[in-house]
């Protein structure tokens, strides 16, 4: 009979099978490239004393954030923009990183009228696009002009809207007319990258990336890496690297593991807790971007109670530990400050400094005074380091007798309350600008602006302060320091935001990794970059 | 068949409207907006105006509404407002990665369910079944994050034998082995709650199958209960297992989101956080709908795959 069920249990063909099976995946294992050792090719070596620098490569850096075309002009503490803005297009001038006197790079050399109203700029002759055209004064017009232009949302478009006149006669030379002195006219000239008027709807679109610098655009892949190719035909010296990778990694702990891994050969915006352990157990090296500088503060929005009180919003300044937060949260990269400027600022001042240290007493004596304080809300970015920094303010805050609610909130809906002036009370977060000519703070950077700031502080006398120090033409004569001294003095006195201190960027990278560089702006530059790994 | 299709996908449409709707409407509701995320925080009044006009978004949001509706009837999904690309472009990179991260996802929960199910239930070993549910247990309850994390440190930094993150920077097809090899700890990763779940279904269906009649009558006459499950019991089994399959399904995509973050995996989990996180209205729509659009679809395919398997459900009960 036939039975729909096979009773043999015999399988002559399986034993044989299975080895079969397992041979072959055996074979495919052993026979395998390993891709950790791709990622880690190639031999280490060291610079000996007196060698050449070595030619060739690709650096890979890690990065948080991803190109944003749109922003190309505005300075926002993203490396990828940064990077792109500061290899493959040139700016006129640029700073070194411990002063503030321009040197020369597209421009030779400038001279500035006695009344500070005309600017004269000699261009080089020999530079090119990387599309082959030819660099004239006429792009400079262009890109200054841009910066006019409030869709590309250019913090310098103050000072950019200051010029009325561009005399583009000589192709090789222009002439500025300003409408009035600009103490901070270079801080515009060393930011700008050169922009070609004919690519430059492509460049807002992220299609195309024509500049005069020593990398070219490469390739881009949104989200995931863009990548730089060396241009041999520079003007310059040629950079010592084939070419740069920017991979894009938004999650902290995946950067440190790219790096720790070999994926890449630096690693931006580590938290400084990370980028300690990167350096003391990984043997990486750190470099802190000096003379690039921000700073940690706290906002007030002075017309929320109880923050109009002045009493509280003192309080406040002696009640923070700044030394804490500077040492646990940033590891000792940076020092505590009551005023803005980092000590190389030409209006960084000794004596104020320090004006609030933390002094428990005085701020419980403050808030006695005052009697009963109601909760006060406290916005932060939702990441790890800044609500680090929320629950010491609040734990300090605490101490002498004022309650605070920590409100996480996301990068879009804080910068949503920063330009809207709608913080409820209190908030933590980061600015920059105060690394470059004093008065751009003011005149830029919108929690300092004297004419409309987060914290809705409207004061004509620092609204006069403000212009006053942006007409310094030279901004390190004694009338502009004494401009800077009666900014501070309105910074201290009414304390629309608390300074907790100046805070130093740091980059962690491979031993690999030579010659790293940087701009004022904290942007990375390759131009001098080599790689050891052969 | 046709009819049965015809008939389920009016509602499937429907859904995907409301949705479109949902998902447009709740967008502006979030605080935070796209001209904000790139004016930045130092924008003046007229900046932001300026960008978003630049943006359209100054228009009634009826008229973006349809709008945007209308380009997507005629397949135009847009531009993105941050990376100024096609969206098509990034949602192709993106699904490319997301569907080989799942489908490796879904071979390696599959092929443990039912190695680990059948072996469970022909074995009858105790200390086996203790094992088993154990080890289904710890991982259904472990989060993807901590699993992810744990399996970086120990094969990507302790004993650095596979790559970290990323994708094969030659791609997928170029170098299969280099490919493998950055797709296994992810993978692995996304699987194993999904293989745990699988596993407990897939058991407890073969065990109904085999206190079945037809199962007692094959042992009366010898035949091994190696051959009872594999080729009698499995097969039956396997139909009450696809809608949790279909779950399972779902339930990789959502999780791939976790999984992309950690392993850099640039798939559409990442790629709808990050454009949630700025604010790209255009960008997120097309993936929130597409997502709704997956779903349908699935579901669809499962409700299908029953009526065909089950020609009662097609016929509409009649016997």
């Amino acid at each position: 009979m036939s039975s729909r069920f096979r009773t043999s249990t015999t399988h002559p063909r399986r034993g044989l099978v299975v080895s079969a099976v397992v041979a072959a995946l055996v074979m495919l294992v052993t026979g395998c490239t390993s891709a950790v050792g791709l990622q880690r090719s190639g031999t280490e070596s060291v610079l000996q004393q007196g060698e050449d620098v070595p030619t060739g490569g690709t650096a890979r850096i890690g990065v948080g954030a991803d190109l944003i075309p749109a922003t190309f002009l505005s300075l926002g503490n993203n490396p990828t923009n940064g990077g792109v803005s500061a290899n493959v297009f040139d700016t006129l001038v640029q700073y070194p990183h411990g002063s503030l006197e321009p040197e020369p790079r597209l421009a030779t050399s400038w001279q500035l009228s006695d009344d500070g109203r005309r600017l004269e700029l000699a261009l080089r002759d020999d530079v090119r696009f990387h599309n082959g055209k030819e660099f004239t004064s006429r792009d400079v017009e262009f890109t200054l002009r841009t910066y006019t232009d409030p869709s590309w949302n250019a913090q310098f478009r103050r000072t950019a809207a200051a010029i009325t006149a561009f005399d583009t006669s000589d192709p090789h030379r222009i002439v500025l007319t300003l409408s009035q002195p600009t103490g901070n006219i270079f801080d515009l000239l060393a930011v700008a990258p050169i922009l070609d008027g004919d690519t430059v709807d492509g460049l807002k679109e992220g299609r195309v990336f024509n500049g005069t610098g020593p990398f070219t655009f490469f390739s881009w892949q949104p989200k995931v890496s863009l990548s730089l190719a060396r241009n041999p035909d520079y003007w310059g010296d040629p950079p010592h690297l084939d070419g740069v990778t920017f991979a894009v990694v938004s999650d902290d702990q995946a950067l440190v593991t790219k790096l720790r891994t070999g994926q890449i050969d630096a690693a931006y915006d580590l938290p400084s807790l990370d980028a300690e352990l990167a350096v003391s157990r990984g043997g990486f090296r750190s470099h802190v971007l000096e003379g690039a500088e921000s700073d940690q503060y706290i906002g007030i929005n002075v017309s929320a109670p109880p923050l109009n009180d002045l009493r509280v919003r003192q309080a406040i300044a002696y009640a923070i530990d700044r030394d804490r937060i500077l040492t646990d949260v940033y590891r000792g990269k940076g020092y505590a400050s009551s005023l803005p400027w980092p000590r190389t600022s030409p209006a960084y001042d000794e004596q104020t400094a320090n004006t609030y240290g933390r002094d428990e007493e005085r701020a419980r004596a403050l808030v006695a005074e005052i009697g009963d304080v109601p909760t006060i809300p406290l916005n932060y970015p939702a990441d790890r380091t800044s609500r680090i920094i929320a629950e010491i303010i609040q734990a300090n805050l605490r101490d002498v007798g004022i309650d605070v609610d920590l409100i996480p909130t996301d990068a879009a809906q804080m910068t949503s309350l920063l330009v809207a002036g709608q913080f409820p009370g209190l908030w933590v977060t980061q600015h920059g600008f105060a690394q470059m000519t004093p008065s751009t703070l003011a005149v830029a950077a919108f929690p300092f602006n004297a004419v409309k700031n987060a914290s809705n502080f409207l004061d004509p006398e620092y609204q006069a302060h403000a212009v006053a120090a942006w007409q310094q033409q030279d901004p390190t004569s004694p009338a502009a320091i004494d401009a800077y001294r009666a900014l501070n003095a309105d910074l201290l006195e009414s304390l629309f935001l608390v300074e907790i201190g100046v805070v130093q960027t740091e980059v962690v990278v491979s031993t690999d990794l030579g010659g790293f560089d940087w701009s004022r702006t904290n942007d990375p530059r390759f131009d001098s970059t080599y790689l050891l790994r052969t | 068949m046709v009819t049965y299709l015809a008939r389920r996908l009016p509602s499937a449409v429907l859904v995907l409207f409301l949705a479109s709707l949902l998902i447009f409407a709740i967008l502006r509701l979030v605080p935070g907006s796209p001209e904000e995320t790139l004016a930045g925080a130092d924008a003046s009044p007229e900046q932001l105006a300026a960008v978003r006009a630049d943006l359209g978004l100054d228009r009634p949001l009826v008229a973006q509404y349809l709008s945007w509706l209308g380009s997507l009837f005629r397949f135009d999904l847009g531009k993105s407002y941050i990376v100024g690309g096609s969206i098509g472009d990034l949602i192709a990179y993106g699904a490319q990665n997301t569907v080989v991260l799942a489908a490796s996802a879904l071979l390696i929960a599959v092929v443990y369910a039912l190695v680990v199910s059948t072996a469970s239930v022909i074995f009858r070993n105790r200390l086996l079944d203790a094992v088993v549910t154990v080890n289904n247990s710890i991982a259904a309850a472990l989060p993807i994050f901590i699993t992810g994390t744990l399996l970086v440190l120990v094969f990507g930094i302790l004993w650095p034998i596979l790559p970290s993150g990323g994708t094969p920077p030659d791609g997928f097809l170029t170098r299969p082995d280099i490919a493998a090899q950055y797709l296994i700890l992810p993978a692995i990763t996304l699987a194993i709650p999904a293989g745990a779940a699988l596993t407990r279904f897939l058991v407890e269906a073969l065990h109904t199958e085999l206190r079945q009649p037809y199962v007692v009558t094959a042992q009366s006459i010898g035949v091994s209960r190696r051959r009872i499950v594999l080729a009698h019991a499995l097969p039956n089994a396997l139909p009450s297992v696809l809608t949790v399959l279909g779950l399972t399904v779902g339930g990789l995509l959502g999780g791939a989101v976790l999984v992309e973050s950690i392993f850099v995996w640039p798939g559409l989990g990442l790629l709808t956080e990050e454009a949630i996180n700025s604010r790209d209205y255009p960008l997120v729509q097309v993936l929130l709908v597409l997502s709704v659009a997956v779903f349908v679809v699935l579901q669809l395919l499962t409700d299908v795959a029953h009526a065909w398997l089950d020609p009662r459900i097609r016929l509409g009960g009649q016997a």
